[in-house]
């Protein structure tokens, strides 16, 4: 009874370890793209992989980084084993300890840190960088296989063999060096299967266009999963395991205590040289695809999922610029990345008030209009709008716009809603959605008062902060994403929203209206600008001219579904019903009272902080 | 046997604080067994290590055949060392690790492959060529060793403990071998142990080390029959060890009776220790013995017994091939010649220096 409970215990453990992955590696084989339901088996997600040379790339990207960290980090590790070897007891405690804290420190640390002094360094993040991380990190894992071997070797041979007559090294190659390889290869796998397997530290010393396998996945799985990162996680997976395996079974030793020569091959030898055929092939094939590429560059920074990856095609193809394609999520990662120069971004798209910023920190550089003549397109009324935050219209091109409004539900209200007091009504208790940002809440209670969204006024401020605290009871939830899907399954009545989400909203549930409130409300602009430091400053003005092409302008709306303030754009749109959109193209009646977030400095912003979290405490 | 090959002039070596050496001066003639003999910690392997090139002197130096090789490392001195735990190169058949020094300094393979086999013949492994260090016994891997420094023909072969890890039957028939090889190979050797026996069946000197410091030096016969302080005589075989007074020259009292001695010139009624090894006291009729005690103890130990004889407050230690029964009184006669007389040491340094140097 007892052995069953124990083999039951086990298997729990197992399953409770095993169990994702193998649904993970299940998922690879499913011929159907929905992870519900299981559409038979199918090797085509491989397939379908080894035929984007964007994964290809990673693959051999993070192939290349493991192998030469591993070699570099095996050299430095080995020697340094020997040094700390020969220190006298205290010296060595010390040493063992301060080597060991890469290793022991949480990634991140390690990573930020890493990443701060590439960037105080003026190092360009990129390739580079991410190898000497990756060698930093590796050196306590070489370290910690090699030193115990070099414990077991028996001093005296070294010195019989400078009393043969052996110089150090000679006697250190021929003596000590074949007693701690298999130590040295050890580590050697283990700093490679490291290497192969970082994301976070990664993710924080690479540069644009450069990417390994962890890296891509991550970025894709932000835009949905894709089933060929199925495949490719199987595969890290499956490598990982059988190096892991390799690096810590010992090699089998004969009655006499030698290492067998087939059992040394079999687990020392063929996975490296394993790796090293890999590594080859990744060379090869990295030297082959370089050798086509051309000698024009183009650094973008821009939103995920924020242009049709097919433009991006047409650009290359019609200019032959080669475009390296980066992502950021929010406004406060980009802004730290372009301020800091750790990596020279030819153009990028922030929002208003970030571009306010960055003028008044002197980040970006004029736009040479003679090289954007298509800046025409767009409508002149956002133009006008733009000079909230680019007074002059000199450094920015506006890309695309919304409003925020209220989203409300036709059959769960009386009559039709205009103004924000509805969000304070008791009819609608529990109903009511909110958005989970500062600005955003306090824009809602400041325009309801008829006050600026950029108020810094401190009696308006109090007054706004009172009135979110007395709406608090009323209020369902407070949100960000989940505003669009509690309206689409009708959780709740009435909603503070974007404008962009309203329109793919109201297709899915026709019950659902936009309203931007009579009292006015926040309109924002995300334009392209380029930053003072842009490598390739004509072939930036060469992309913006591009993207206000009215069929190009076209092609991202219907991608990105927010408004494009690309006038000859919007004439190209189909749909009357899009078209004539107010909710996509508002009137100027409409954006009569908004306004765009302008920055309001650090001690403003710590201000509205404070109160936000007054509120939220209450 | 008489011309000098080593020199070790005023050498001084501490690690950390701890003294090891101090002011430490020895001749080696060529073609000499010297052994280096003392409990652990006595300095005997630093002199060895010096010597091997391992350690550098804080003071002094080492001369070698006429030249001064203190700063030589060890790669460059003409000599050889046999470690204690062999240092075989584990990864290495037994012909490459003999093979390991003449390659360095260049010789033909011809040269070489006759070298092995003249080196594993001497040390009767004739054969082994291909095995592996980790196949073959304690002593035979001991064997290797040496026959893998022998090779490099050095002037000076080093021997650092290199029995200590044998068992006793086969320590006693390396010790044959080593005595052997040595005279085929007509080469100096210096030996390092703590092993009195292994000492006293092979060398030509002894060199007796306590604390840094020679204690005597000199013959097996002479350490053994005349140690000169109560370390010497403590350290090499067993002894009775007993503080006595010596009246005038020729006579001591022992534990209160007076015994004919022929040593002289301790002048008079000075306080001594007198020496006397167990099978040098003969156990005669209690109205005989120059004093009188009884048998307390009894061990057979093979080729004699052991007794302990208790006579005026003193337990003497006594060997003979007699039997006395525990308990039967007998008389303790010592011939004068078997007396042996050592000054007091008069405090601890003087005990480490050895006074009577």
């Amino acid at each position: 009874m007892k052995h069953i409970g124990r083999k039951i215990y086990l298997a729990l453990i197992f399953i409770l370890m095993y169990a994702p992955i193998a649904t993970l590696v299940v998922l690879s084989f499913n011929s159907s793209k929905t992870r519900a339901k299981w559409g038979g088996f199918t090797l085509k997600w491989y397939s379908s992989m080894l035929a984007d040379s964007s994964i290809m790339n990673a693959l051999y990207t993070t192939l290349i980084i493991a192998f030469l960290s591993a070699l570099i980090a095996t050299v430095i590790g080995t020697a340094a084993s020997v040094g700390i070897h020969s220190m006298q007891a205290k010296l060595k405690t010390f040493f063992i300890t301060v080597t060991n804290i890469p290793m022991l420190n949480a990634d991140i640390v390690t990573g930020i840190s890493l990443m701060l002094l590439f960037i105080a360094c003026r190092f360009t993040l990129g390739f580079a960088t991410i190898l000497i991380a990756h060698i930093t990190f590796n050196i306590p894992y070489v370290i910690m296989s090699v030193l115990p071997k070099l414990r077991q070797v028996n001093h005296s041979t070294y010195e019989a063999a400078l009393d043969l007559g052996a110089s150090r090294t000679y006697a250190f190659r021929k003596v000590i060096f074949p007693d701690i390889l298999p130590g040295v290869l050890s580590g050697f796998l283990l700093a490679f299967t490291m290497s192969l397997d970082d994301f976070i530290i990664t993710h924080f010393t690479k540069g644009p266009g450069v990417d390994t396998l962890s890296t891509k996945i991550y970025s894709e799985v932000r835009k949905g999963i894709k089933p060929e990162m199925y495949a490719l996680s199987t595969l890290l997976f499956v490598s990982v395991l059988v190096l892991m395996m390799l690096a810590n079974s010992a090699p089998k030793k004969d009655e006499s205590g030698r290492i067998k020569r087939s059992s040394f091959i079999a687990k020392r030898v063929v996975p490296i040289v394993l790796i090293l055929v890999f590594v080859g092939g990744g060379f090869l094939s990295h030297i082959i695809s370089n050798a086509n590429s051309s000698s024009e560059q183009l650094v973008v920074y821009n939103w995920g999922e924020y242009i049709d990856p097919e433009v991006i095609e047409m650009f290359q193809e019609e200019t032959g610029i080669q475009v390296t394609y980066e992502e950021y999520e929010t406004n406060e990662i980009m802004y730290p990345k372009v301020q800091s120069g750790a990596i020279a971004y030819d153009v990028v798209c922030p929002s208003d008030y970030m571009i306010e910023r960055m003028l008044q920190n002197d980040l970006l550089a004029e736009i040479n209009w003679d090289n954007v003549p298509n800046i025409k397109n767009i409508d002149e009324a956002y133009m006008e709008q733009s000079k909230s935050f680019d007074p002059e219209n000199k450094y920015s091109v506006p890309y695309c716009f919304g409003t925020v409004g209220i989203l409300y539900n036709k059959t769960m209200v009386d009559e039709p809603i205009t103004s924000w007091d509805v969000l304070w009504d008791e009819k609608y208790k529990d109903n009511i959605l909110m958005q989970d940002s500062v600005r955003d809440a306090f824009a809602v209670a400041l325009k309801r008062n008829g006050d600026s969204i950029n108020s810094t006024d401190v009696t308006e401020l109090q007054q706004a902060t009172q009135d979110l605290i007395e709406q608090k009871p009323l209020v369902q939830a407070y949100v960000v994403d989940q505003v669009r899907d509690k309206m689409i399954g009708n959780e709740a009545a009435i909603g503070v929203i974007y404008s962009g989400e309203a329109i793919y909203t109201q297709r899915e549930n026709s019950d659902l209206e936009y309203v931007i409130p009579e009292e006015g409300s926040n309109v924002w602009i995300d334009s392209w600008v380029i930053p003072k430091n842009a490598k390739n400053k004509e072939n930036a003005e060469e992309f913006l001219n591009f993207l206000c092409r009215p069929e190009i302008a076209l092609m991202n709306f219907d991608y990105i579904t927010y408004s494009t303030p690309n006038k000859a754009g919007r004439e190209l749109i189909e749909d009357d019903d899009i078209r004539n959109s107010r909710i996509a193209f508002p009137t100027a009646e409409d954006l009569k009272d908004c306004e765009t977030f302008k920055f309001l400095g650090d001690e403003a912003d710590a201000y509205y902080n404070e109160l936000w979290n007054k509120v939220k405490a209450s | 046997m008489s011309n000098t090959l080593i020199d070790f002039v005023n050498i001084s070596k501490s690690f950390g604080n701890q003294l090891i050496l101090d002011e430490f001066n020895l001749s080696v003639k060529e073609n000499e067994f010297l052994t280096l003999l003392g409990p652990s910690g006595c300095g005997k392997t630093t002199t060895l290590r010096i010597l091997g090139g391992f350690e550098t002197p804080d003071k002094g130096q080492v001369i070698f055949d006429g030249t001064d090789i203190t700063a030589l490392p060890p790669n460059k001195r003409n000599l050889n060392t046999v470690f204690q735990k062999y240092a075989l190169f584990t990864h290495m058949s037994i012909a490459e690790n003999i093979a390991f020094g003449l390659k360095i300094s260049g010789k033909s393979q011809a040269y070489i492959d006759d070298k092995i086999k003249y080196a594993l013949k001497l040390v009767n492994l004739d054969g082994y060529e291909n095995r592996r260090p980790d196949s073959l016994s304690g002593g035979q891997q001991q064997r290797i060793a040496i026959a893998r420094a022998i090779v490099n023909e050095p002037k000076v072969l080093l021997l650092d403990e290199p029995l200590g890890a044998l068992d006793l039957k086969l320590r006693q028939d390396m010790s044959y071998e080593l005595i052997r090889l040595k005279n085929e190979l007509g080469i100096t050797f210096i030996y390092v142990t703590h092993d009195q026996e292994e000492a006293l069946t092979m060398s030509d000197t002894i060199v007796v080390m306590n604390q840094g410091y020679i204690q005597q030096m000199g013959s097996p016969e002479d350490i053994y029959n005349e140690p000169q302080n109560a370390f010497v005589a403590d350290f090499i075989g067993e002894s009775n060890i007993i503080p006595s007074l010596m009246l005038e020259d020729k006579l001591v009292e022992i534990q209160g009776a007076k015994f004919p001695c022929v040593d002289t010139g301790f002048g008079t009624n000075k306080p001594v220790d007198v020496v006397i090894r167990p099978e040098d006291i003969d156990l005669v009729k209690p109205e005989d013995g120059t004093i009188e005690g009884v048998v307390t103890h009894l061990i057979f130990k093979g080729v004699h017994y052991e007794m302990e004889v208790m006579a005026n407050g003193f337990e003497w230690l006594v060997h003979s091939t007699d039997m006395v029964a525990v308990g039967e009184r007998v008389g303790i006669h010592v011939d004068p010649f078997d007396i042996q007389i050592m000054n007091k040491p008069e405090s601890e340094d003087d005990e480490a220096v050895g006074v009577n140097e």
